[in-house]
Protein backbone atom coordinates (compact mmCIF):
# COMPACT_ATOMS: atom_id res chain seq x y z
CA UNK A 1 0.00 0.00 0.00
CA UNK A 2 2.63 2.19 0.47
CA UNK A 3 4.19 1.81 -2.45
CA UNK A 4 1.03 3.75 -4.03
CA UNK A 5 1.97 6.88 -1.84
CA UNK A 6 5.45 6.70 -2.44
CA UNK A 7 5.16 6.77 -6.55
CA UNK A 8 2.86 9.22 -6.54
CA UNK A 9 5.41 11.37 -4.30
CA UNK A 10 8.60 10.79 -6.96
CA UNK A 11 5.85 11.33 -9.43
CA UNK A 12 5.19 15.00 -8.26
CA UNK A 13 8.40 15.66 -7.16
CA UNK A 14 9.33 15.93 -10.56
CA UNK A 15 6.38 17.67 -11.34
CA UNK A 16 7.35 20.37 -8.92
CA UNK A 17 10.48 20.45 -11.47
CA UNK A 18 9.04 20.74 -14.10
CA UNK A 19 6.90 23.42 -13.22
CA UNK A 20 9.69 25.29 -12.35
CA UNK A 21 11.27 24.74 -15.62
CA UNK A 22 8.03 25.85 -17.19
CA UNK A 23 8.29 29.11 -14.90
CA UNK A 24 12.08 29.57 -16.12
CA UNK A 25 10.99 29.21 -19.92
CA UNK A 26 8.10 32.13 -19.47
CA UNK A 27 10.22 34.42 -17.03
CA UNK A 28 12.81 34.50 -20.27
CA UNK A 29 10.45 34.65 -22.70
CA UNK A 30 12.10 37.87 -23.64
CA UNK A 31 15.60 37.29 -22.96
CA UNK A 32 17.88 38.02 -26.10
CA UNK A 33 19.15 33.97 -27.18
CA UNK A 34 17.61 32.30 -24.44
CA UNK A 35 16.90 29.19 -25.04
CA UNK A 36 13.79 26.72 -24.05
CA UNK A 37 14.58 24.06 -21.73
CA UNK A 38 12.32 20.93 -20.70
CA UNK A 39 12.58 18.45 -18.37
CA UNK A 40 13.23 14.64 -18.96
CA UNK A 41 11.67 12.31 -16.67
CA UNK A 42 12.63 8.36 -16.42
CA UNK A 43 11.56 5.46 -14.72
CA UNK A 44 13.11 3.90 -11.86
CA UNK A 45 12.71 0.55 -11.10
CA UNK A 46 13.43 0.16 -7.16
CA UNK A 47 12.36 -3.24 -4.79
CA UNK A 48 9.17 -2.68 -3.40
CA UNK A 49 8.77 -1.12 0.68
CA UNK A 50 6.20 -4.86 0.78
CA UNK A 51 6.29 -7.45 -1.93
CA UNK A 52 3.05 -9.55 -0.45
CA UNK A 53 1.36 -8.88 -3.90
CA UNK A 54 3.02 -5.52 -5.26
CA UNK A 55 4.73 -5.07 -8.49
CA UNK A 56 8.07 -6.16 -8.47
CA UNK A 57 10.33 -4.02 -8.93
CA UNK A 58 8.12 -0.53 -8.45
CA UNK A 59 8.81 1.77 -11.06
CA UNK A 60 9.48 5.45 -9.32
CA UNK A 61 9.92 8.23 -11.73
CA UNK A 62 13.19 10.83 -11.44
CA UNK A 63 14.27 13.74 -13.54
CA UNK A 64 16.79 12.45 -16.39
CA UNK A 65 17.82 15.20 -17.67
CA UNK A 66 17.23 18.97 -19.23
CA UNK A 67 17.24 18.91 -23.22
CA UNK A 68 17.58 22.71 -24.52
CA UNK A 69 16.19 23.20 -27.98
CA UNK A 70 18.93 25.33 -29.57
CA UNK A 71 16.61 26.22 -32.85
CA UNK A 72 16.63 29.16 -34.07
CA UNK A 73 14.96 31.98 -32.35
CA UNK A 74 13.31 35.32 -34.30
CA UNK A 75 15.71 37.68 -35.32
CA UNK A 76 14.33 41.15 -34.57
CA UNK A 77 15.48 44.43 -36.04
CA UNK A 78 17.10 47.14 -33.56
CA UNK A 79 19.26 49.25 -35.62
CA UNK A 80 22.18 48.88 -33.27
CA UNK A 81 25.25 48.53 -34.94
CA UNK A 82 26.51 46.41 -32.34
CA UNK A 83 23.76 44.02 -32.16
CA UNK A 84 24.76 41.23 -33.65
CA UNK A 85 22.50 37.90 -33.93
CA UNK A 86 23.56 34.78 -34.99
CA UNK A 87 21.35 32.93 -37.26
CA UNK A 88 22.55 28.81 -37.48
CA UNK A 89 24.50 26.31 -35.00
CA UNK A 90 26.67 28.83 -33.34
CA UNK A 91 28.50 30.99 -30.21
CA UNK A 92 29.75 34.01 -29.50
CA UNK A 93 32.90 33.21 -27.10
CA UNK A 94 33.29 35.82 -24.24
CA UNK A 95 36.35 35.73 -21.67
CA UNK A 96 35.03 36.08 -18.49
CA UNK A 97 38.21 36.03 -15.90
CA UNK A 98 41.62 35.80 -18.00
CA UNK A 99 41.93 32.06 -19.50
CA UNK A 100 38.12 31.47 -18.68
CA UNK A 101 35.68 31.32 -21.70
CA UNK A 102 31.53 31.18 -21.74
CA UNK A 103 29.48 31.20 -24.64
CA UNK A 104 26.31 33.27 -25.68
CA UNK A 105 23.93 33.35 -28.13
CA UNK A 106 23.10 36.81 -26.64
CA UNK A 107 24.80 39.70 -29.20
CA UNK A 108 23.76 42.82 -27.92
CA UNK A 109 27.19 44.15 -27.08
CA UNK A 110 28.66 47.14 -26.68
CA UNK A 111 31.58 49.56 -26.30
CA UNK A 112 33.41 50.11 -23.33
CA UNK A 113 35.48 53.36 -22.79
CA UNK A 114 38.36 51.94 -24.12
CA UNK A 115 36.79 51.07 -27.86
CA UNK A 116 36.45 47.15 -26.92
CA UNK A 117 33.56 45.19 -27.95
CA UNK A 118 31.76 43.46 -25.12
CA UNK A 119 29.33 42.32 -23.38
CA UNK A 120 26.72 43.82 -21.07
CA UNK A 121 28.60 42.76 -18.31
CA UNK A 122 31.80 44.03 -19.43
CA UNK A 123 33.09 41.01 -20.55
CA UNK A 124 35.09 41.20 -23.80
CA UNK A 125 34.11 39.17 -26.71
CA UNK A 126 36.73 37.54 -28.59
CA UNK A 127 38.15 37.07 -31.76
CA UNK A 128 38.82 33.97 -33.81
CA UNK A 129 42.42 33.79 -32.16
CA UNK A 130 41.07 33.86 -28.43
CA UNK A 131 41.78 38.04 -28.27
CA UNK A 132 39.84 40.76 -27.63
CA UNK A 133 38.49 42.84 -29.87
CA UNK A 134 39.24 46.93 -30.04
CA UNK A 135 37.65 49.02 -32.44
CA UNK A 136 38.91 52.79 -33.38
CA UNK A 137 36.26 55.04 -31.89
CA UNK A 138 37.04 58.13 -34.65
CA UNK A 139 36.48 55.49 -37.69
CA UNK A 140 32.59 55.73 -36.77
CA UNK A 141 30.37 52.70 -36.44
CA UNK A 142 31.39 49.29 -37.15
CA UNK A 143 30.27 46.90 -40.15
CA UNK A 144 29.83 42.68 -39.48
CA UNK A 145 29.82 40.72 -42.36
CA UNK A 146 28.25 37.64 -42.20
CA UNK A 147 30.92 35.96 -41.72
CA UNK A 148 31.72 37.81 -38.40
CA UNK A 149 34.20 40.26 -39.90
CA UNK A 150 34.08 43.14 -38.46
CA UNK A 151 35.02 46.50 -40.87
CA UNK A 152 35.35 50.38 -40.05
CA UNK A 153 35.15 51.90 -43.13
CA UNK A 154 37.74 49.71 -45.76
CA UNK A 155 39.97 48.68 -42.35
CA UNK A 156 39.14 45.09 -41.42
CA UNK A 157 39.37 45.38 -37.34
CA UNK A 158 38.98 41.53 -36.26
CA UNK A 159 37.37 38.47 -37.31
CA UNK A 160 34.60 37.50 -34.22
CA UNK A 161 34.58 33.95 -32.77
CA UNK A 162 31.71 32.16 -34.22
CA UNK A 163 31.85 28.68 -32.27
CA UNK A 164 30.12 25.41 -32.37
CA UNK A 165 30.29 22.34 -30.25
CA UNK A 166 29.59 18.57 -31.45
CA UNK A 167 27.85 17.56 -28.24
CA UNK A 168 25.64 20.59 -27.55
CA UNK A 169 24.16 18.31 -24.43
CA UNK A 170 27.26 19.21 -22.11
CA UNK A 171 26.56 22.71 -22.33
CA UNK A 172 25.84 23.90 -18.60
CA UNK A 173 23.84 26.93 -18.32
CA UNK A 174 25.90 29.66 -15.85
CA UNK A 175 23.42 32.27 -15.67
CA UNK A 176 23.68 35.85 -17.50
CA UNK A 177 23.06 34.29 -20.74
CA UNK A 178 26.15 32.49 -20.97
CA UNK A 179 26.96 28.84 -21.25
CA UNK A 180 30.22 26.89 -20.09
CA UNK A 181 31.39 23.78 -21.27
CA UNK A 182 33.53 20.83 -20.18
CA UNK A 183 37.23 21.59 -21.06
CA UNK A 184 38.07 18.46 -22.55
CA UNK A 185 35.77 19.18 -25.86
CA UNK A 186 37.11 21.99 -27.42
CA UNK A 187 34.54 24.36 -29.33
CA UNK A 188 35.48 24.15 -33.37
CA UNK A 189 34.82 26.87 -35.91
CA UNK A 190 31.33 27.35 -36.75
CA UNK A 191 31.11 27.27 -40.80
CA UNK A 192 27.43 27.65 -41.23
CA UNK A 193 26.04 30.11 -38.96
CA UNK A 194 25.84 33.52 -40.08
CA UNK A 195 25.91 37.08 -38.33
CA UNK A 196 23.51 39.46 -38.71
CA UNK A 197 24.05 42.81 -37.22
CA UNK A 198 21.98 45.25 -36.45
CA UNK A 199 19.50 42.43 -35.34
CA UNK A 200 18.69 40.30 -31.81
CA UNK A 201 17.87 37.26 -31.72
CA UNK A 202 14.39 36.62 -29.55
CA UNK A 203 14.30 33.75 -27.35
CA UNK A 204 12.67 30.61 -29.24
CA UNK A 205 10.11 30.26 -25.91
CA UNK A 206 6.53 29.88 -27.95
CA UNK A 207 4.48 30.89 -25.28
CA UNK A 208 1.42 28.63 -26.31
CA UNK A 209 2.95 25.29 -25.93
CA UNK A 210 4.43 26.54 -22.66
CA UNK A 211 0.42 27.45 -21.54
CA UNK A 212 -0.30 24.04 -22.21
CA UNK A 213 2.74 22.43 -20.96
CA UNK A 214 1.77 24.17 -17.72
CA UNK A 215 -1.61 23.64 -17.70
CA UNK A 216 -0.83 19.58 -18.12
CA UNK A 217 1.66 19.93 -15.20
CA UNK A 218 -0.71 21.18 -12.78
CA UNK A 219 -3.56 18.61 -13.86
CA UNK A 220 -1.55 15.56 -13.71
CA UNK A 221 -0.18 17.02 -10.55
CA UNK A 222 -3.73 16.85 -9.30
CA UNK A 223 -4.37 13.58 -10.79
CA UNK A 224 -1.76 12.03 -9.04
CA UNK A 225 -2.36 13.53 -5.31
CA UNK A 226 -6.41 12.10 -6.06
CA UNK A 227 -3.97 8.17 -6.50
CA UNK A 228 -3.03 9.83 -2.89
CA UNK A 229 -6.17 10.36 -1.94
CA UNK A 230 -7.96 7.20 -2.82
CA UNK A 231 -4.97 5.58 -1.63
CA UNK A 232 -5.43 6.74 2.06
CA UNK A 233 -9.12 6.08 2.21
CA UNK A 234 -8.43 2.62 0.68
CA UNK A 235 -6.30 2.54 4.43
CA UNK A 236 -8.74 4.27 6.54
CA UNK A 237 -11.53 2.18 5.32
CA UNK A 238 -9.37 -1.09 5.91
CA UNK A 239 -8.66 -0.08 9.26
CA UNK A 240 -12.25 0.95 10.29
CA UNK A 241 -13.65 -2.52 8.64
CA UNK A 242 -10.83 -4.76 10.41
CA UNK A 243 -12.29 -2.69 13.64
CA UNK A 244 -15.83 -3.97 13.23
CA UNK A 245 -14.99 -7.53 12.87
CA UNK A 246 -12.83 -7.73 15.76
CA UNK A 247 -15.38 -6.08 17.99
CA UNK B 1 7.88 26.19 -4.67
CA UNK B 2 10.62 27.89 -7.06
CA UNK B 3 7.88 28.34 -9.81
CA UNK B 4 6.55 30.98 -8.11
CA UNK B 5 9.67 32.92 -7.47
CA UNK B 6 10.40 32.86 -10.80
CA UNK B 7 7.52 34.13 -12.46
CA UNK B 8 7.24 36.65 -9.93
CA UNK B 9 11.02 37.39 -11.14
CA UNK B 10 9.36 37.47 -15.00
CA UNK B 11 6.42 39.84 -13.82
CA UNK B 12 8.64 42.73 -12.53
CA UNK B 13 11.07 42.00 -15.84
CA UNK B 14 8.09 43.16 -17.60
CA UNK B 15 7.32 45.94 -15.50
CA UNK B 16 10.67 47.32 -15.99
CA UNK B 17 9.76 46.53 -19.40
CA UNK B 18 7.41 48.99 -19.60
CA UNK B 19 8.74 51.46 -17.74
CA UNK B 20 11.27 51.97 -19.87
CA UNK B 21 8.36 51.78 -23.28
CA UNK B 22 6.58 53.98 -21.23
CA UNK B 23 8.82 56.69 -20.81
CA UNK B 24 9.86 56.39 -24.96
CA UNK B 25 6.17 56.77 -25.91
CA UNK B 26 6.26 60.27 -23.41
CA UNK B 27 9.05 61.58 -25.13
CA UNK B 28 8.12 60.69 -28.87
CA UNK B 29 8.35 64.41 -29.32
CA UNK B 30 11.23 65.73 -27.14
CA UNK B 31 13.92 67.02 -29.37
CA UNK B 32 17.28 65.14 -29.42
CA UNK B 33 15.42 61.76 -27.73
CA UNK B 34 17.39 58.34 -27.76
CA UNK B 35 14.85 55.47 -27.40
CA UNK B 36 15.67 53.11 -24.77
CA UNK B 37 15.71 49.07 -24.75
CA UNK B 38 15.25 47.22 -21.61
CA UNK B 39 17.88 43.80 -22.07
CA UNK B 40 17.03 40.81 -20.22
CA UNK B 41 19.33 37.90 -18.54
CA UNK B 42 18.99 34.53 -17.01
CA UNK B 43 19.32 34.07 -13.44
CA UNK B 44 21.04 31.82 -11.56
CA UNK B 45 20.89 27.80 -12.42
CA UNK B 46 20.90 25.14 -9.82
CA UNK B 47 22.14 22.10 -10.48
CA UNK B 48 20.35 19.10 -9.89
CA UNK B 49 21.88 16.95 -10.99
CA UNK B 50 25.65 17.70 -12.69
CA UNK B 51 26.18 16.41 -16.24
CA UNK B 52 29.61 14.46 -16.38
CA UNK B 53 29.06 13.20 -13.07
CA UNK B 54 29.30 9.31 -11.95
CA UNK B 55 25.87 7.41 -12.12
CA UNK B 56 27.34 4.19 -10.59
CA UNK B 57 30.61 2.62 -9.67
CA UNK B 58 31.17 1.48 -12.78
CA UNK B 59 32.36 4.51 -14.38
CA UNK B 60 28.63 5.54 -16.10
CA UNK B 61 28.59 9.23 -16.00
CA UNK B 62 25.25 11.47 -16.32
CA UNK B 63 25.26 12.50 -20.06
CA UNK B 64 22.89 15.41 -19.81
CA UNK B 65 22.83 17.09 -16.10
CA UNK B 66 19.01 18.47 -14.84
CA UNK B 67 19.83 22.22 -14.37
CA UNK B 68 16.39 24.49 -13.39
CA UNK B 69 16.92 27.90 -13.83
CA UNK B 70 15.00 30.27 -11.15
CA UNK B 71 14.02 33.28 -13.79
CA UNK B 72 15.22 36.77 -15.26
CA UNK B 73 16.88 39.69 -14.40
CA UNK B 74 17.03 42.84 -15.91
CA UNK B 75 20.68 43.23 -17.79
CA UNK B 76 20.57 46.73 -18.93
CA UNK B 77 18.69 49.12 -20.20
CA UNK B 78 20.66 50.42 -23.69
CA UNK B 79 20.16 53.60 -25.43
CA UNK B 80 19.85 52.93 -29.20
CA UNK B 81 21.98 55.76 -30.55
CA UNK B 82 20.33 56.15 -34.00
CA UNK B 83 20.33 59.13 -35.60
CA UNK B 84 16.84 60.93 -35.28
CA UNK B 85 14.93 62.73 -38.14
CA UNK B 86 15.67 66.44 -38.83
CA UNK B 87 12.80 67.99 -38.61
CA UNK B 88 12.37 71.79 -40.60
CA UNK B 89 11.89 74.45 -37.55
CA UNK B 90 12.70 77.71 -39.48
CA UNK B 91 14.68 78.82 -36.15
CA UNK B 92 18.27 79.90 -37.29
CA UNK B 93 19.69 79.02 -33.54
CA UNK B 94 18.12 75.80 -34.06
CA UNK B 95 20.71 73.28 -35.09
CA UNK B 96 20.33 69.29 -35.78
CA UNK B 97 23.68 67.16 -35.47
CA UNK B 98 23.90 64.84 -38.31
CA UNK B 99 25.83 61.51 -37.56
CA UNK B 100 28.34 61.38 -34.34
CA UNK B 101 28.86 64.18 -31.57
CA UNK B 102 27.07 66.32 -28.58
CA UNK B 103 27.07 69.78 -28.15
CA UNK B 104 28.89 70.97 -24.58
CA UNK B 105 26.75 72.80 -22.28
CA UNK B 106 28.16 74.66 -19.28
CA UNK B 107 26.11 73.72 -16.28
CA UNK B 108 25.20 76.27 -13.33
CA UNK B 109 28.09 73.60 -11.10
CA UNK B 110 30.68 74.67 -13.70
CA UNK B 111 30.74 71.00 -15.05
CA UNK B 112 29.96 70.17 -19.04
CA UNK B 113 26.72 68.71 -20.01
CA UNK B 114 26.43 67.13 -23.14
CA UNK B 115 23.17 67.04 -25.51
CA UNK B 116 21.89 66.96 -28.80
CA UNK B 117 19.26 68.68 -28.50
CA UNK B 118 20.16 72.17 -30.52
CA UNK B 119 17.15 74.20 -29.72
CA UNK B 120 19.19 76.95 -28.53
CA UNK B 121 18.38 80.59 -28.26
CA UNK B 122 20.41 83.33 -27.23
CA UNK B 123 20.20 85.37 -23.74
CA UNK B 124 19.67 88.92 -22.24
CA UNK B 125 24.26 89.68 -23.28
CA UNK B 126 23.67 87.69 -26.88
CA UNK B 127 25.44 84.55 -25.51
CA UNK B 128 24.12 81.18 -27.53
CA UNK B 129 22.24 79.42 -24.47
CA UNK B 130 19.99 76.24 -24.31
CA UNK B 131 16.76 76.48 -23.38
CA UNK B 132 17.25 76.08 -20.10
CA UNK B 133 19.62 78.99 -20.03
CA UNK B 134 22.51 76.93 -19.54
CA UNK B 135 26.12 78.41 -21.60
CA UNK B 136 27.02 76.95 -24.86
CA UNK B 137 30.98 75.95 -24.52
CA UNK B 138 32.56 77.46 -26.33
CA UNK B 139 30.70 80.80 -25.76
CA UNK B 140 29.86 82.34 -28.61
CA UNK B 141 28.26 85.80 -28.37
CA UNK B 142 26.34 87.42 -31.13
CA UNK B 143 26.81 91.26 -31.09
CA UNK B 144 24.15 93.49 -30.88
CA UNK B 145 22.58 94.90 -34.44
CA UNK B 146 23.45 91.38 -36.09
CA UNK B 147 21.02 91.01 -38.76
CA UNK B 148 21.18 87.44 -39.73
CA UNK B 149 23.17 84.78 -38.41
CA UNK B 150 24.50 81.88 -40.90
CA UNK B 151 25.80 78.63 -38.89
CA UNK B 152 27.83 76.72 -41.37
CA UNK B 153 27.91 72.74 -41.59
CA UNK B 154 31.19 72.68 -40.18
CA UNK B 155 29.73 74.42 -37.39
CA UNK B 156 31.39 78.75 -37.58
CA UNK B 157 28.83 81.25 -36.54
CA UNK B 158 28.71 83.93 -38.58
CA UNK B 159 26.56 87.34 -38.73
CA UNK B 160 26.02 90.24 -40.87
CA UNK B 161 25.83 93.37 -38.94
CA UNK B 162 24.27 96.48 -40.73
CA UNK B 163 26.54 99.02 -42.53
CA UNK B 164 29.36 95.95 -43.26
CA UNK B 165 29.13 94.85 -46.55
CA UNK B 166 31.60 91.05 -45.32
CA UNK B 167 29.71 88.62 -42.54
CA UNK B 168 31.44 88.78 -39.54
CA UNK B 169 32.80 85.22 -37.95
CA UNK B 170 31.61 85.68 -33.83
CA UNK B 171 32.74 81.88 -33.19
CA UNK B 172 33.20 78.25 -33.98
CA UNK B 173 30.57 75.59 -32.52
CA UNK B 174 32.63 72.22 -31.32
CA UNK B 175 31.62 69.12 -30.92
CA UNK B 176 32.29 66.44 -28.35
CA UNK B 177 32.69 62.55 -29.26
CA UNK B 178 32.98 59.53 -27.11
CA UNK B 179 34.37 55.82 -27.30
CA UNK B 180 31.45 54.81 -25.78
CA UNK B 181 28.22 57.11 -26.11
CA UNK B 182 26.28 54.16 -25.12
CA UNK B 183 27.42 54.98 -21.78
CA UNK B 184 26.80 58.68 -20.92
CA UNK B 185 24.58 58.86 -18.03
CA UNK B 186 21.51 61.02 -18.81
CA UNK B 187 19.89 63.44 -16.30
CA UNK B 188 16.89 64.78 -17.43
CA UNK B 189 16.88 67.69 -19.38
CA UNK B 190 18.04 66.37 -22.48
CA UNK B 191 21.53 66.70 -20.82
CA UNK B 192 24.47 63.97 -20.45
CA UNK B 193 27.30 63.74 -18.50
CA UNK B 194 30.42 61.88 -18.54
CA UNK B 195 30.45 58.32 -16.51
CA UNK B 196 33.17 55.68 -15.88
CA UNK B 197 32.33 53.76 -19.10
CA UNK B 198 31.58 56.57 -21.80
CA UNK B 199 35.07 57.46 -21.38
CA UNK B 200 36.78 60.99 -21.82
CA UNK B 201 35.76 63.45 -24.41
CA UNK B 202 36.92 64.11 -27.38
CA UNK B 203 36.15 67.27 -29.36
CA UNK B 204 36.63 68.06 -32.50
CA UNK B 205 34.98 70.46 -35.58
CA UNK B 206 31.66 69.29 -36.95
CA UNK B 207 32.25 67.87 -40.52
CA UNK B 208 35.74 66.09 -39.77
CA UNK B 209 36.23 62.40 -39.18
CA UNK B 210 34.59 61.34 -36.56
CA UNK B 211 31.90 64.17 -35.78
CA UNK B 212 28.53 65.19 -37.99
CA UNK B 213 27.65 68.27 -39.35
CA UNK B 214 25.70 70.39 -38.15
CA UNK B 215 22.46 71.60 -40.53
CA UNK B 216 20.96 75.22 -39.41
CA UNK B 217 17.27 76.13 -39.20
CA UNK B 218 16.77 71.96 -37.93
CA UNK B 219 16.47 70.00 -34.73
CA UNK B 220 17.02 66.74 -34.48
CA UNK B 221 13.48 64.62 -33.85
CA UNK B 222 13.30 61.89 -31.45
CA UNK B 223 14.02 58.27 -32.79
CA UNK B 224 11.16 56.91 -30.51
CA UNK B 225 8.87 54.63 -33.17
CA UNK B 226 5.53 54.24 -31.89
CA UNK B 227 4.40 51.75 -33.72
CA UNK B 228 7.28 49.33 -32.34
CA UNK B 229 7.16 51.07 -29.02
CA UNK B 230 3.19 49.82 -29.05
CA UNK B 231 4.10 46.49 -30.19
CA UNK B 232 6.71 46.28 -27.57
CA UNK B 233 4.20 47.36 -24.73
CA UNK B 234 1.51 44.56 -26.45
CA UNK B 235 4.12 42.16 -26.11
CA UNK B 236 5.56 43.26 -22.23
CA UNK B 237 1.83 42.87 -21.43
CA UNK B 238 1.03 39.92 -22.50
CA UNK B 239 4.26 38.07 -21.24
CA UNK B 240 3.85 40.11 -17.67
CA UNK B 241 0.39 37.78 -18.02
CA UNK B 242 2.10 34.95 -18.43
CA UNK B 243 3.80 35.09 -16.04
CA UNK B 244 1.16 35.97 -13.15
CA UNK B 245 -0.77 32.80 -15.04
CA UNK B 246 2.02 30.32 -13.46
CA UNK B 247 1.50 31.91 -10.33
CA UNK B 248 -1.76 30.76 -10.22
CA UNK B 249 -1.03 27.53 -11.39
CA UNK B 250 1.92 27.41 -9.18
CA UNK B 251 -0.32 28.39 -6.02
CA UNK B 252 -3.03 25.74 -7.30
CA UNK B 253 -0.26 22.73 -7.46
CA UNK B 254 0.14 23.87 -3.45
CA UNK B 255 -3.26 24.00 -2.73
CA UNK B 256 -3.83 20.27 -4.48
CA UNK B 257 -1.11 19.53 -2.19
CA UNK B 258 -2.61 20.99 0.81
CA UNK B 259 -5.89 19.48 0.71
CA UNK B 260 -3.80 15.78 0.13
CA UNK B 261 -4.59 15.30 4.49
CA UNK B 262 -7.97 16.73 5.09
Amino acid sequence: MDNIAYVALSRQTTLRREMDVIANNIANADTTGFKVESLMVETAPVAPAATMDAPNPVNFVTNAGITRDFGQGALQQTSRPVDLALEGDGFFMVEIQPGTYRFTRNGAFNTDESGRLVTSEGHPVLDANYNAISMNPAAGPPTVSEDGTIFQGATQVARLAVVRFPVTRNLTKVSDNYYGHPPNEPPVPAEDARVRQGMREASNVRPIVEITNMIEVQRVYERVSRIVDTTEDLSRRAVERLGEVKG
Amino acid sequence: MRALRTAASGMLAQQLNVDVISNNIANMNTVGFKRQRAEFQDLLYQNVARAGTQSSASGTVVPTGVQVGSGVRPGAVYRILEQGTVTRSDNPFDIAIQGAGYLQVTMPSGETAYTRAGNLSTNAEGQLVTHEGYLLQPGITVPEGARQVTIAADGQVQVAIDGQTEPQTVGQIELAAFLNEAGLEAMGGNLFMQSGASGAPQTGTPGTPGFGRLLQNYTEASNVDAVSEITALITAQRAYEMNSKVISAADEMLSTANQLKQ
